[in-house]
């Protein structure tokens, strides 16, 4: 059961390509097009979405929630075939349909713009400056569906695997090529890979479920199953409509357990080794509580392998999967995972007694870590705790490179558990800001209002025509540069009256 | 006798609160709205007898120091395209120039009272521009109850965005591809604007979301990094004219950067629609204040004939309404907050429901 998913930079020749690699493997072939019509007969209005966003207009709140479910409906649709039998899906968006699926063979099919323009020509009878408009806008709505609905570049290059280029390859080498490119270890179904297609499918199904049923359909809602472990997160002024979710969910079979959770937004804990009894996990629920976020733990384990060699570890986890597909490298972290006391379960029982469960899930190395986080979810934070313990002196250095990559990669904070109190939290250090820019404001106060003749005067000069230029000058340059410093004083003594009043 | 002279007002303990109340409401409108806030605090400060001139230069100088603030977290959040910022200043800095210039020399031209040439000229670009715009937004609103679909439709922004008037530039953080002239006139519009009644944000945030197709956290980052050098220019600008009232500023600093973060609050627990609703009726009712007072200036400039005891009238009914529309929005938005602040301590606990057992959660 292979997936291999096609993004269409160029609609013939890509669809031709999916259709040739269909006929050389025996895959399933499914088009972008069969899931929209099913999306439509379902009750999912495509048609309204796809103009919104081609009319350059922010989605309302009632339009992202269809939103939502059309990416559901897509996920459900796509993970239900691939249980079943190997599939290839091509659409616009076809490397991001299967968010965090490792084994999923992402290609993007590029054509040369003069031969776009001529398909364009002879399938709509335009002119050629017309197809090439046509061509150019296509590609603009595409790139803006891509970033509303996922939150990426539809041009990054890190999202494909292999791109493939119509000006240099025909769609039947091309496809030749795919066939052997499929049959490498890193796109075969392992067990973990197997696990988190299901995962998608019971969490598309389960927001599919709230979006339908009446009396929950106005909910915005993030759902995350692990193993059969739903959480589903809501907004703070839809807790009436929440109580309906388990209503909502009953026929869904495969769920263990449902945990709904208050949230505005996310903060996602990533660490080895979790302690729900350490300050600092007091601090991380600190501050959910002040953001109204639920906590996301990501559970991030190394294989016994790359713990005793050395610092590269995406190098020499691809190397150990090279020699026997990843199935047993999985194997044995799903059971060390379940044999392993890495405190999960217990932070998770915390966190949903607080009410700030935002479910669980796990990764295997840094580069897996960093994928198996989707860009699309509402993360506000990344703090990552007790990681590399294993690597001794090495270890700060390389949670810093992993704060640092993870930073540069998804636009949120990303920071260290020993910063969290420093920067979140009022502590001593924000007590002494508070009393040195509330004693600054005083000075300040005091100062322009006893000597306001004097400093108005100044500061009026240019009103004056008689009075020289420089003189002008000296009070427009004084100004300019004193408000910012104004501003920064009595801006930085409210933000920690606010932190003080746990108010940000 | 003013000791300050006939440009600056005599503050007293009552005015100095007042004006720190109007930064306060401003701030949590701005907060709140996700614009400036210039459209409330303006017309107060004219009504409490600051010359609009004076009023929009102190408010211009407020908002570029808050939006260094700002800013400042949008770009660590990468919401800041300053590509496109740097483009549209170009012809910002013009609108900027030509509004500082209409304005001192609507302030000096000779007749009538002192300055009440440029009150008028201010009240009614604030109420041409905020009419259209608030009643857009609430022609917006009911149009989307009824088609489930959003955003201001007009025919002017549809024409505008399908222009594809060479040389087109592509603007990678917002990833748009947009006519260059359709971005120089989108920043000509918004210097002007900001420099005429401070809200730049009014037509820039708009045009960088409806008519270059910017995500909206793009729009608004752009937008208050766009207002740091807006704001920087227009304040020296004003600064150069002696027109900055820098008490006026201090005063509206220590109620806008308050407000602010409360305002903020109020949108995380507040419908899409309700923000849109609540805007929209203060705005209305921040334009129905100024048209109460733009016969006082029509008569202060002897173009009508109205009884000089009725200014004193029309002055109270704008200030009165003025500050029913601030007042009436600013508390209905700390209900909000307050709201969900007990809410948020109350329910500390989650809505844990286990369809079948939790303890059964695999770590």
């Amino acid at each position: 059961m292979q997936i291999i998913c096609l993004s269409r930079g160029s609609y013939e020749y890509s669809k031709n390509l999916a259709e040739k690699l269909a006929s050389k493997t025996g895959y399933t072939c499914i088009s972008r097009e069969m899931i929209t019509d099913e999306a439509t007969a379902f009750g999912i209005p495509v048609g309204k979405l796809e103009m919104a966003i081609m009319k350059k207009r922010p989605l309302s709140e009632e339009m992202s929630i269809e939103a939502d479910l059309y990416k559901a409906f897509v996920t459900q649709y796509l993970c239900e075939k691939g249980l079943q039998q190997s599939i290839i899906y091509h659409g616009r968006t076809g490397h991001l349909v299967l968010p965090g699926l490792s084994n999923v063979l992402r290609v993007r099919a590029i054509a040369d713009m003069d031969d776009r323009i001529k398909f364009a020509m002879n399938r709509l009878n335009l002119s050629w400056e017309k197809a090439k408009d046509y061509n150019e806008l296509v590609d603009e709505d595409i790139r803006r569906w891509v970033r509303i609905l996922y939150n990426v570049d539809w041009d990054d290059p890190s999202l494909y695997d292999v791109t493939i280029n119509a000006a240099h390859l025909s769609a039947e080498n091309a496809a030749s090529a795919l066939v052997q490119v499929a049959q490498l270890p890193e796109f075969m179904v392992t067990p973990v890979s197997k696990q988190r297609l299901e995962d998608l499918l019971l969490s598309s199904k389960c927001r599919l479920a709230i979006g339908k049923f009446e009396p929950t359909c106005d909910l915005k809602v993030t759902v995350r199953a692990d193993k059969g472990n739903v959480s589903v997160t809501y907004l703070p002024r839809q807790t009436k409509e929440a109580e309906m979710i388990p209503k909502a969910l009953k026929d869904i079979k495969g769920i263990k357990s449902l945990v709904c959770t208050i949230a505005t937004t996310n903060i996602l804990y990533i660490a080895e080794q979790f302690n729900p009894g350490a300050e600092a996990f007091d601090h991380l629920i600190n501050i959910a509580e002040k953001w109204n976020a639920s906590v996301e733990l990501v559970h991030l384990s190394y294989d016994s392998k790359q713990e005793e060699n050395g610092d590269n570890i995406s190098e020499k986890r691809t190397k150990s999967k090279e020699a026997n597909g990843g199935i047993l490298d999985d194997m044995e972290e799903v059971d060390r995972l379940k044999i392993a006391g890495c405190g999960v379960q217990e932070s998770m029982n915390k966190l949903i007694q607080v009410g700030r469960s935002g479910g669980f899930h796990s990764a295997y190395g840094s580069s897996s870590l960093v994928n198996s986080i989707s860009r699309t979810e509402n993360n506000s934070l990344i703090v990552v705790g007790d990681v590399f313990h294993s690597k001794g002196a090495a270890k700060k250095r390389l949670k810093r490179d992993l704060i640092s990559q993870m930073a540069d990669k998804f636009h949120v904070p990303v920071i260290g558990t020993e910063d969290l109190k420093s920067h979140y939290l009022f502590g001593p250090k924000q007590l002494i800001s508070l009393v040195v820019s509330g004693v600054f404001g005083v000075i300040l106060y005091l100062t322009i209002f006893l000597q306001q003749e004097p400093i108005l005067k100044f500061l009026s000069s240019g009103h004056i025509p008689s009075n020289p230029m420089y003189l002008k000058i000296a009070a427009a340059a004084t100004l300019a540069v004193s408000v910012p410093i104004i501003a920064h004083i009595i801006g930085g003594f409210f933000e920690n009256i606010l932190k003080l009043a746990k108010l940000e | 006798m003013n000791p300050l002279g006939d440009l600056f007002i005599n503050i007293t303990l009552s005015s100095a609160l007042q004006i720190s109340i109007l930064g306060f409401i401003g701030g949590i409108l701005s907060g709140f709205i996700g614009s400036g806030g210039a459209f409330f605090m303006t017309p107060g400060m004219m009504n409490l007898g600051v010359m609009g001139p004076v009023a929009v230069a102190s408010n211009i100088t407020h908002k570029f120091g808050k939006a260094i603030v700002g800013s400042k977290k949008h770009g660590e959040l990468g919401n800041v395209d300053k590509r496109l910022s740097i483009f549209m200043l170009i012809t910002a800095a013009l609108g900027i120039k030509l509004a500082v210039w209409a304005m001192t020399f609507m302030f000096s031209k000779e007749g009538g009272a002192k300055g009440a040439g440029a009150n008028l000229y201010i009240s009614l670009v604030f109420v041409i521009v905020l009419s259209v715009v608030s009643l857009s937004m609430l022609r917006d609103i009911i149009k989307s109850r009824k088609l489930k679909e959003s955003g201001p439709s007009t025919k002017i922004v549809d024409f505008l965005s399908t222009l594809r008037l060479h040389p087109i530039i592509h603007f990678p953080v917002s990833d748009v591809k947009v006519s260059l002239w359709v971005v120089l006139i989108c920043g000509l519009a918004t210097g002007y604007l900001a420099g005429t009644i401070g809200v730049g944000g009014f037509i820039g945030v708009p045009a960088m979301i409806y008519v270059f197709g910017v995500p909206a956290a793009v729009a608004a980052g752009t937008e208050l990094y766009l207002a740091i050098f807006m704001g920087v220019f227009g304040a020296l600008n004003y600064a150069y004219e002696g027109l900055v009232d820098i008490r006026m500023v201090l005063l509206l600093y220590s109620g806008s950067l308050l407000g602010i973060h409360i305002g903020a609050l109020g949108t995380k627990i507040v419908k899409e629609v309700v923000i849109r609703l609540v805007t929209s009726l203060i705005i209305i009712m921040c334009v129905l204040s100024r048209l109460i007072a733009i016969p006082m200036y029509l008569q202060q400039l002897g173009m009508i004939g109205m009884d000089p005891v009725y200014n004193d009238y029309l002055n109270t009914a704008s200030k009165s309404l003025l500050y029913v529309s601030g007042i009436g929005g600013g508390l209905l938005i700390l209900y909000f907050v307050f709201k969900s602040v007990i809410q948020r301590r109350k329910i500390q606990k989650s809505l844990s429901i286990g369809i079948l057992n939790t303890a059964q959660r695999a770590a």
